[in-house]
């Protein structure tokens, strides 16, 4: 499959401090995928560098072929962009912003914007500075969508909305992508949206990436397993579990490995009476990069 | 798509241009009512014999005005740029960024243009009607650097609001504040007369310094 986005041994540091090194990956067209990560990981920076606004110490990116760094300016019409927090010239009203932007897209899609405008409450001389937080997702939604862009790249869509605008937004996109057979590179710190949005997943650790796979094959292969220990009890360190904890005498660990191999691994450390689950999407986030 | 970032620039700034314009000409229109009330006192040759003995040009308190004004029209136009960095949203546009702000940089001294003329052909045409020519230039020529450093004073407080570090901003208004001591040095009225051509091209590069905040901006400058 074509990949649409490519990111090779990308490497960046702000001061000394790294952020990660030889960061490789790709998004095929048609796949919706969603970095995910903890705070300080570098899930904006990364963002950053694939809409030109941060040059990495090494490494590169392309989008559709050309390099983030020469890319032809023209291309950009078929990239979407939505920054963090849903910003757009808040000194404009959403007539204006829409007028604005069209001289920009030949292929313009007024209706598609004005049907999402349609559902807010809102005048259209009403400047979008005196809109809430939900409302201005909408219209940034809804000029992505009048763009009618090939590739999205959605920095933290889902940062100050609530719930009903979040579903809104997540389901609205979803079915365009899907639709449209749009390729979307995406953050959030809302893992419960992306479950609901993303097919494809990379989870960020500090420096490195953890996991990049299916949703659906994560979820599939990712267990919880908890046991009954005696008090003080440690695990050592066993091949394939992640992050064991213990709370009030009940062991708490994860793993990818198949469930046969995991008890037998556990039964070697002592630990008998395994319970196993299956975990959400924000539970095997957990799993993977730990509480703290 | 230029004509589009014409659009957005007047969205921010339409209000504060003609709030600018009222004030420009305002001034000027003061600093004649000045000299009229004298005319009418003490009749024009008394105005004539002052700015010949005295080497006065009775606009003194037009000096920081277009200063100001162009300051304040850096500030309206590329303050919102940089709330919450909406300035991505600029260089995101299918254009070269550098395209789209020399765009922006030539709608403001444009307008600045537009709303430092009238005040120049107001204080002309009333001059005109009760001084001899060597006398009404001689005052709109040692007021020209005035107006210079308002394009001054705009495209130097872009440069300073374009830049992505609050460091690095400190510094380039530091030295900011230098370049535009340049244009008030003057001992005497029409000094910089000879200087004028070169000031005049001096003032205009200062629009490079904005190129290089969007360079930093581009490398992702933090502090």
């Amino acid at each position: 499959m074509e990949n649409v986005i490519e990111c090779r041994n990308l490497t960046h540091y702000y001061g000394r401090r790294l952020i990660y090194e030889n960061l490789s990956f790709d998004v095929p067209r048609g796949r919706i995928l969603g970095l995910l990560g903890k705070n300080g990981t570098g899930k904006t920076t990364t963002i950053n560098i694939l809409s030109g606004f941060l040059r990495p110490r090494s490494g590169e990116c392309r989008i559709l072929g050309e390099k983030i760094g020469e890319m032809n300016p023209l291309t950009r019409r078929r990239i979407g962009l939505l920054i963090e927090g849903h910003v757009q010239y808040q000194f404009m009203t959403i007539e204006q912003i829409e007028r604005f932007y069209a001289s920009f897209y030949p292929g313009w899609k007024r209706e598609a914007y004005y049907e999402l405008m349609g559902r807010l409450q809102v005048a259209p001389r009403q400047r979008i500075n005196r809109m809430s937080c939900g409302q201005r997702s909408q219209v940034a939604l809804g000029l992505i969508l009048a763009q009618d862009p090939e590739v999205l790249v959605l920095d933290d869509f889902s940062l100050g909305l609530d719930p009903g605008y979040r579903r809104l937004f997540v389901d609205y996109l979803r079915e365009y992508a899907k639709a449209e057979n749009k390729t979307v590179f995406l953050t959030s710190h809302i893992i419960q949206d992306m479950e609901r949005l993303v097919d494809d997943c990379i989870v960020m650790d500090y420096g490195k990436i953890l996991v990049q796979m299916p949703v659906r094959e994560l979820l599939d292969r990712f267990r919880r397993y908890t046991a009954p220990v005696g008090e003080g009890f440690v695990l050592p360190k066993t091949a394939g579990i992640r992050n064991p904890s213990v709370i009030r005498s009940t062991l708490e660990c994860f793993s990818m490995e198949p469930e046969a191999e995991v008890r037998a691994r556990l039964a070697k450390a002592g630990v008998t009476e395994l319970a196993a689950e299956r975990v959400g999407l924000e539970d095997a986030f957990i799993g993977l990069t730990g509480k703290y | 798509m230029i004509k589009a970032i014409f659009y957005k620039e007047w969205i921010k700034t339409g209000g504060y241009g003609l709030l600018a314009l009222l004030l420009s000409t305002g001034f000027a229109g003061y600093a004649m009512l000045r000299m009229a009330r004298v005319c009418s006192l003490k009749g024009a040759d008394h105005l004539w014999i002052v700015m010949l003995q005295r080497d006065a040009i009775f606009v003194d308190l037009l000096q920081f005005v277009p200063l100001f004004i162009g300051l304040g029209l850096a500030v309206v136009q590329f303050a919102p740029e940089m709330y919450r960095k909406s300035f991505k949203l600029t260089l995101h546009l299918p254009l070269r960024a550098d395209r789209a702000v020399a765009a922006m940089l030539a709608y403001g001294v444009a307008t600045l243009a537009a709303v430092f003329l009238p005040a120049l052909a107001a204080m002309g045409g009333y001059l005109q009607s009760i001084l001899a020519p060597e006398l009404w230039q001689h005052i709109l020529w040692s007021t020209l650097p005035w107006y210079l450093a308002g394009i001054a004073a705009y495209l130097l407080t872009a440069w300073i609001a374009l830049e992505p570090t609050w460091g690095r901003r400190l510094i380039d208004g530091a030295m900011a504040l230098l370049l535009l001591r340049l244009y008030f040095l003057a001992p005497a009225p029409e000094a910089y007369n000879g200087f004028l051509p070169l000031l005049t091209a001096v003032t205009l590069c200062y629009g490079l310094l904005a190129m290089l905040s969007l360079t930093r901006f581009r490398d992702g400058r933090q502090d």
